[in-house]
């Protein structure tokens, strides 16, 4: 689910940029050390503007500048429930993996419909019923996230396409 | 005999009530025997006349009652062998069945007389002596009184008759009297209707239980002190002594003697004496040894007393259980498996892996004194081995006996099977709850087999591991699960385990909301799709950690974080996880460590077991190690740390790689080592997704942009200002640049090397690197490099410092050539290398490195030393390479095996032109080929000819071969005459800011720039095996810049350049 979220983040300059550009560099750098990261929570997908940013405050010892900034951001944060499309890209005996955007997850064998199985033999393998269904990389599969896991850097799903509506995106 | 009597009517119910009975009829005929086993020894003292009989009759306390079939068949044994009475007995009822007709029993029943004694002898064995007189008395006057009248009552006839009818049952009686158990039972019946009735109790079968319960009537039990581990032996000297004073006047007025004792018992170091009076125990036990019966005896309360008999059931060993010894010390704690069980299950045969040092730690000396050896028993004790009946040779081939065929041996006196130890081992010196065996432990047990197969027998070990976790494993939180007895279904949260129950919060249902408590037994975890659990308990997927996929039953799938492949469980081996699922580590190890097995050999660490670690060489090869076979680790490297693809764009540490050939993997680096890249692969299952694989096999598909952009580390200086003295006041000055007229011009200077070595001249001109010298000796002018010459004062002949002069550019500022300094300046100076002004991100070295001199640009020294390619010198594979940081993602060096500097350098025709002195090893390049001189190289290098340079050199280079000014140094420079003619480089000549000729021109550094970093590195060490000795490092160090970038970009800066060769040169 994606919200607004009102962060702060703490930016230090090295001392040579001291100078009348350093706001941009305090956001530059901002921009670069927290877009498309994760907190662990949820992925700051975009920063929308930044709402203040503190005076600079020297650090003894180091000269460096330390600056709060406070800034507005969208952020994702995927539930356990949550019904997301993805993008499949890799496909193995065990299950397969997604991306959903920023979040890897993985769909168990023990989670996919029995009646779609793992092939093999097909180029490249596939998950296939058969019929209409063909799960291979590259295949947009809408998934239910059973489960996530966060570590310190990243974040990482379980899901499941057992469900009605699950699955296959047609036409996609 | 006062205690109650409740004899076999009980019998039904007895079985049910064992808790009361400490011991069955047969374990009292074992103790009797003298048997041991048993650490409850009860010993009935009776009234005299009863002495001889066994424990049919009412036992101890009086509240004890027979329970097992043996006691029937005894009963039955006495009974029958009684007399034939018994037979008419039964005769009599099958006489009632038979036979109907009130009148007909009414006459058997007046006969019972006949009967009667035979009854209350029967009463006798089993009554009381007070009742049984009682009994005799009533029975004599029955007899007397009513025989007379039944024989009155009888038909003439009626008597014999009967008894013909008697003889007849009698006989009939016999051939069922066969069938003993068929016997037993019916005189079973019989007898318990007889009693019951004889008895007065009612038509009830059963007993009220606490009708059997010691009265204040009964005698008084006291607990007497005694030597611990002394009870049983007190137990039977008592029974001693009853035996010897029967009979006798001062016979023992005690009922009843027993112990509880034993080594976990609470009642250790007493013995129980049943007896009215105190003062009959102080007699019985006087004297005896190891009891103090004048030590205040306890007496036990009346309502104590059945606890005193009550029998806690150890559940039995079964053989292939495992248990834990407890003695001797050596084997402490170890494991051991049942073999067989005694009939008593007091003393197993176990087996167990031995602790054996073979005699190799014995003292020699020591044997004789025994008290010495016990000494060095206590010592660290072995590792547990199988018995290897070499060692055992070694040094106690006199003990050892045995046959090597069925691998059986005796050593030491004990047997060794199999490489096991087998004993004989008393209950009391084993463990038998909470063994918890690990599987590394039953493993050893399990590969004992002959012939190598593993016979684990998983049953043993699951009931052995049942016991450990049945109860531990609860906490509060755990969500569970009630699945037996009557809450069967509902759920909810543990609050709290006491022992084995655990009250829970129910979560769902009609219970919702209330607590109850349920016992261990019955409950199991609940887990849910999704949850993040850790296994636990004996499970050989310990401490793995992952998410559920399934539940089936109790059995959940995980997917495990780490491995990415399945595992399944018992949902009671497994707890919820906190959301960190910790990386294992064993010791300093950790998943995805880099370590070092051998010099040769690094490997990825990519599963941590509970005392192994699998770990993944360079060679893609996973295997198993310990530890102790690790012989350290490589830490973390520094994240400056790169190398260089297949296309010579960089790969840092956390860089996503994609596989240029075969599967075409993406994984992201985790360890760069030499050529080699560890990647971590999120959706490969094998070795944890980690796969390895050649700096040269990957491409980068690292966004460039960003690594670009992340170049710029606002934490730390400010390259702009760093490298753009212009700009502000980062950097150093540049030497002030000279224009005028080189200074060395008109001194007075000696050759040092080459050819000319030794002779004196007067330079007649001079560009910046190299010095026209017209000879005294010939009249002959020579281009010699201005690094041989050393300066002499005109008049004194005197040696003087170059630098003195200030004049000539490189020299003055800069303790080297201060003209290359300055001479490089603009353009390089500001991070740009000459050629970069025209070409972006290319330095002059990639111009260079695509004319056709490049083909031979590598130069010797770099093919030496480059296993892969020729171009490659170890340094650079091993990744102690770094960018350009100026140049945006790609390498100044064009693909990092072309080192463009060096390129430029080799094949600079300088080489050619220097042929004759120490640069010789470097004039193989093909610019050399037809070198004869400078001219040579001149001509050959496209580059040159078209520059107006280019004639300069040329010029130069015929006039002396040698001149060092040739320049050969900035010939070759890629600056100015390669870049010359190609489009890209055209522009370079202006960027060089340097009049144009000037470049050439002696004082102009224009031209120097460029190739003069490469130079300096050659000049510093003139042969070109001492380009490629330094190590990358050293050469960072040199440069004091590690990087490959550096090495390139800052040679280019002239001044650290000069620097550091500065020192030669002056020399």
């Amino acid at each position: 689910m994606f919200f607004v979220l009102n962060l702060t983040h703490q930016v230090t300059l090295h001392p040579s940029y001291f100078g009348r550009s350093m706001h941009e560099l305090v956001t530059g750098k901002l921009l670069k050390d927290v877009e498309g990261t994760c907190t662990g929570r949820y992925f700051i997908i975009t920063i929308m503007d930044t709402v203040d940013i503190s005076e600079g405050r020297i650090l003894p010892g180091s000269g460096l500048a330390e600056f709060n900034v406070s800034y507005r951001a969208v952020v994702w944060r995927p539930f356990k429930g949550e019904t997301v499309d993805a993008i499949v890209t890799s496909v193995n005996q065990v299950g397969f993996f997604a991306d959903a955007g920023p979040l890897p997850l993985f769909v168990s064998s023990h989670l996919i419909p029995p009646d779609i199985k793992f092939d093999p033999n097909a180029t490249p393998p596939q998950f296939t019923n058969n019929e209409d269904s063909v799960i291979e990389v590259g295949t947009h599969v809408r998934v239910k996230l059973i489960g996530t896991r966060a570590e310190v850097g990243s974040m990482y799903a379980i899901a499941s396409i057992k469900e009605d509506y699950l699955g296959c995106l047609q036409g996609s | 005999m006062s205690t109650a009597n409740l004899v076999n009517e009980n019998f039904d119910d007895s079985e049910d009530e064992d808790d009361f009975n400490p011991k069955p009829a047969d374990l009292s005929d074992v103790e009797d025997a003298g048997d041991g086993e048993d650490p409850n020894v009860q010993i009935r003292n009776e009234a005299a006349k009863h002495l001889a009989d066994e424990d049919n009759n009412s036992e101890d306390g009086g509240d004890r009652r027979r329970s097992s079939n043996k006691s029937q068949d005894e009963d039955e044994d006495d009974e029958g062998g009684g007399g034939e009475d018994e037979d008419e007995d039964d005769e009599e009822d099958e006489d009632d069945e038979e036979i109907a007709g009130p009148k007909r029993k009414r006459v058997k029943r007046d006969r019972r007389n006949v009967f009667l004694d035979v009854e209350a002898e029967v009463d006798e064995d089993e009554d009381e002596a007070d009742e049984d007189e009682e009994g005799n008395e009533i029975d004599g006057g029955f007899i007397a009184d009513t025989h007379p009248d039944d024989l009155a009552d009888l038909p003439a006839g009626g008597e014999t008759d009967d008894r013909r009818h008697r003889e007849l049952d009698r006989r009939r009686e016999m051939e069922a009297s066969l069938d003993a158990e068929k016997q037993a039972e019916i005189l079973r019946q019989r007898y318990a209707n007889k009693n019951r009735s004889g008895r007065g109790l009612g038509e009830s079968d059963i007993v009220p239980r606490r009708l059997l319960l010691p009265s204040i009537n009964d005698p008084s039990i006291w607990a007497v002190r005694c030597k611990e581990g002394k009870e049983r032996e007190v137990v039977f000297s008592i029974i001693k002594r009853i035996e010897e004073r029967m009979g006798t006047h001062d016979e023992l007025k005690i009922t009843s003697a027993f112990e509880r004792g034993g080594i976990m018992s609470v009642m250790k170091g007493f013995i129980y004496v049943e007896a009215q009076r105190s003062a009959d125990i102080m007699t019985a036990l006087d004297g005896l040894m190891n009891v103090y019966p004048r030590t205040k005896m306890l007496m036990i309360e009346i309502k104590d007393m059945p606890d005193l008999l009550r029998v806690t059931k150890t559940p039995p060993l079964e053989p292939g259980a495992y248990v834990r010894l407890k003695r001797p010390p050596k084997y402490a704690g170890d494991l051991a498996q049942v073999i067989d069980v005694t009939d008593t299950g007091l003393e197993l045969r176990v087996r167990y892996v031995p602790r054996l040092d073979y005699g190799m730690n014995e003292d020699m000396n020591a044997q004789l004194d025994g008290s010495k050896r016990k000494r060095t028993a206590a010592g660290p004790r072995p590792p547990q081995r199988l018995f290897s009946e070499i060692d055992a040779k070694k040094r106690h081939a006199k003990h050892l006996s045995g046959n090597p065929q069925t691998k059986s041996w005796s050593y030491l006196g004990d047997d060794y099977i199999n490489g096991f130890c087998e004993k004989e081992v008393k209950l009391q010196a084993l463990t038998t709850k909470d063994i918890n065996p690990s599987l590394e432990e039953v493993t050893r047990f399990a590969s004992g087999a002959d012939d190598g197969t593993e016979n684990l027998d998983l049953n043993a070990l699951a009931a052995s591991l049942k016991q450990s976790t049945a109860n531990a494993s609860y906490l509060p939180g755990d969500i569970i699960e009630v699945w037996e007895g009557e809450q069967k279904g509902v759920m909810g949260k543990a609050v709290s385990i006491h022992g084995d129950i655990v009250t829970m919060a129910v979560s769902e249902g009609p219970l919702r909301g209330q607590k109850i408590e349920v016992p261990v037994k019955g409950l199991r975890k609940r887990f849910k799709e999704g949850d993040h659990v850790k296994v636990i308990g004996g499970s050989r997927y310990r401490d793995e950690v992952g998410m559920v996929v399934k539940i089936a039953e109790d059995r959940v799938t995980l997917l495990s974080d780490q491995g990415n492949n399945e595992i399944t469980v018992f949902s009671k081996d497994l707890r919820e996880a906190s959301d960190s699922g910790g990386n294992a580590s064993l010791g300093q190890f950790e998943l995805w460590d880099l370590i070092q097995l051998d010099p040769a050999t690094v490997a990825c660490v990519v599963k941590v077991e509970r005392e192994s670690l699998v770990v993944l060489d360079q060679n893609n090869q996973s295997r198993t190690v310990l530890p102790s076979q690790i012989s350290n680790k490589i830490e973390k490297q520094r994240r400056s740390l790169v190398a260089t693809d297949r296309n010579g764009a960089q790969i840092k540490l956390d860089d996503n790689v994609k596989e240029h050939a075969g599967e075409t993997r993406t994984g992201k680096v985790i360890h760069i080592f030499r050529t080699y890249l560890f990647l971590r692969s999120a959706s490969q299952s094998s070795n944890a997704g980690i796969f390895v694989t050649r700096t040269s096999a990957v491409n980068s598909v690292t966004a460039k942009a960003t690594a670009a952009s992340a170049s710029l580390d606002l934490m730390a200086m400010n390259p702009a200002l760093k490298l753009n003295p212009g700009a502000g006041n980062g950097g150093d000055m540049p030497p002030p640049k000279s224009f005028t007229r080189d200074r060395s011009i008109g001194q007075t200077v000696t050759i040092r090397k080459g050819p000319y070595k030794g002779l004196l001249g007067i330079v007649k001109e001079a560009t910046d690197s190299s010095a026209r010298v017209e000879l005294h000796t010939k009249n002959k002018t020579i281009q010699v490099p201005k690094d041989a010459l050393a300066f002499k004062d005109k008049l004194t002949g005197a040696s003087i410092d170059p630098n003195g002069r200030g004049g000539r550019g490189g020299f003055s500022g800069r303790g080297g050539r201060g003209g290359f300094g300055g001479a490089t300046p603009g353009g390089w100076e500001g991070g740009r290398t000459p050629a970069a002004g025209g070409d972006l991100g290319r330095t002059p070295a990639w111009g260079l490195g695509r004319t056709p001199a490049a083909n031979g640009g590598r130069t010797p020294a770099w093919k030496k030393d480059g296993p892969d390619s020729g171009s490659r010198t170890p340094g650079w594979a091993d990744g102690s390479r770094t960018v350009n940081p100026y140049d945006g993602s790609r390498t100044s060096y064009g693909g990092g095996n072309r080192t463009p500097a060096w390129s430029s350098g080799a094949k600079t025709p300088a080489y050619g032109g220097i042929s004759s002195n120490a640069f010789d090893a470097g004039s193989k390049t093909p610019g050399y080929g037809g070198s004869g001189g400078g001219d040579a190289w001149g001509s050959k290098t496209p580059a040159y000819q078209p520059t107006p340079a280019a004639d300069t050199w040329s010029s130069n280079n015929q006039s002396s071969s040698n001149s060092w000014g040739s320049n050969a140094y900035d010939a070759p420079t890629p600056g100015a005459p390669m870049s010359a003619p190609t489009p890209a480089a055209a522009p370079t000549p202006g960027d060089y800011s340097a009049p144009t000729p000037a470049p050439y021109s002696a004082p102009t550094p224009t031209a120097a720039p460029t190739p003069a970093p490469g130079w300096g590195g050659g000049w510093g060490a003139p042969t070109p095996q001492a380009m490629d000795a330094p190590t990358p490092g050293g050469q960072g160090a040199y440069y004091a810049a590690p990087t490959p970038g550096a090495y390139v970009g800052v040679p280019e800066t002239p001044a650290a350049n000069w620097q550091d060769d500065g020192p030669r040169y002056v020399d």
